[in-house]
């Protein structure tokens, strides 16, 4: 196609190719060459040619004016012919590949695949936001972790309603992630699955605490089935934070964590 | 905004620049890659007009210049592209 072009660019009037055929063909050595490029530059090559002879036939001269045009004739006619063949030449040659005359948008970036729980011995058919981490208690270093015990497990939820400011009398309420919180606890107690339940595969229960001023918790919420709701209730409440702070001032903090009972690993060997 | 002298001339506003550099130039910034043809055809009609000219270069590759009154040109078409999207942009929140 590179041979094709500059045999193309031969067509451009000397003047033309004196001035700028060097740098032309440097720049065809630069570029991954099309039809299209090809069809561009024979397009523009006869549109320079023909405004060269038309120039040409405004200027005063002694010749006749059909010996000007006959040049004129004559070389439209000539180059219509050679287009023609560069052409199907040109398409027998490309025809078995899409022909690239426009570049082809690119595609959108594939989506990011959706996290995996590690272990699917625990929650096969949970995807959380952290679960690329390891289970169990966290390498040191890990600002987020996965807490399992005995077919109970803690989540943290995304919350939609980050970053919300409660007042509650003169008491300010912060929401913030329960990942956010990671970095400040103190004790943290896991709830045993409740025994002599009739549940079977996985139940789930939210529970929306509050972190006090001095890092002791209050439960404000709890949805779920009643004997997995109190024994997360009474597991959550004796968990204790560090102080927290916002902005240099001491303030409380609104929570959510969803604890996961799966009874098919209670009393089994998958707590780490 | 398919004229390509105005592209190039926007291209060179930015520094000198070769054939093959204005044509990736204006891919970036525009989205519309210029076919050799046009870009040169477009080149010579600039060099012409005095709004470009060519830099001394040793090598095959010829860089070339924006002028003083290719920028004034620059200038005066992107204010008239100016008002036109104003105008098109107030129009269509009023439709």
């Amino acid at each position: 196609m590179r041979t094709l072009i500059r045999w193309a660019a031969g067509l451009y009037p000397a003047r033309w190719r004196n001035r700028y055929a060097a740098e032309f063909d440097a720049l065809l050595d630069d570029i991954s060459p099309s039809l299209g490029d090809l069809c561009n530059v024979l397009g523009h090559a006869m549109r320079v040619r023909a405004t060269t002879h038309i120039d040409a036939c405004l200027v005063p001269t002694l010749a006749s004016p059909m010996t000007l045009r006959m040049p004129l004739v004559v070389s439209m006619s000539a180059h219509a012919l050679m287009i023609t063949l560069v052409l199907c030449a040109a398409l027998g040659y490309v025809t078995p590949m899409p022909l690239p005359l426009a570049a082809a948008p690119l595609p959108p970036p594939a989506p990011d695949p959706p996290p995996q729980v590690t272990d699917v011995r625990v929650f096969p058919n949970a995807l959380t936001s952290y679960s690329s981490l390891p289970l169990g208690e966290g390498a040191p270093g890990d600002s987020v972790r996965l807490y399992v015990a005995d077919g109970v497990g803690i989540n943290f939820p995304s919350l939609p309603d980050i970053g919300a400011v409660f007042w509650r009398g003169d008491a300010e309420w912060r929401v913030w992630p329960g990942q956010a919180l990671e970095s400040f606890i103190v004790r943290r107690v896991l709830p045993k699955y409740p025994r002599g339940t009739n549940a079977r595969g996985a139940v789930s229960v939210f529970v929306e605490y509050l972190v006090m001023r001095d890092g002791s918790v209050r439960i404000l919420r709890t949805s779920g089935p009643a004997p997995f709701t109190s024994t997360a209730r009474s597991a959550i409440e004796q968990w204790v934070y560090r102080p927290l702070e916002y902005e240099n001032r001491p303030c409380q903090v609104v929570s959510r964590v969803e604890v996961r009972f799966d009874s098919e690993f209670a009393n089994s060997d998958t707590s780490l | 905004m398919q004229d390509p002298t105005i592209l190039i001339l926007a291209s060179l506003a930015d520094g000198d620049k070769h054939g093959y550099a204005i044509m990736e130039d204006i891919l970036v910034f525009a989205g519309i890659r210029l076919g050799p043809g046009t870009l040169y055809g477009a080149i010579c009609r600039l060099e012409e007009r005095g709004w470009i000219r060519a830099v001394k270069s040793e090598s095959r590759r010829q860089p070339y210049r924006i002028t003083a009154e290719g920028s004034q040109h620059l200038k005066e078409q992107l204010a008239l592209l100016g008002q036109v999207v104003r105008t098109g942009n107030r129009r269509v929140r009023e439709a």
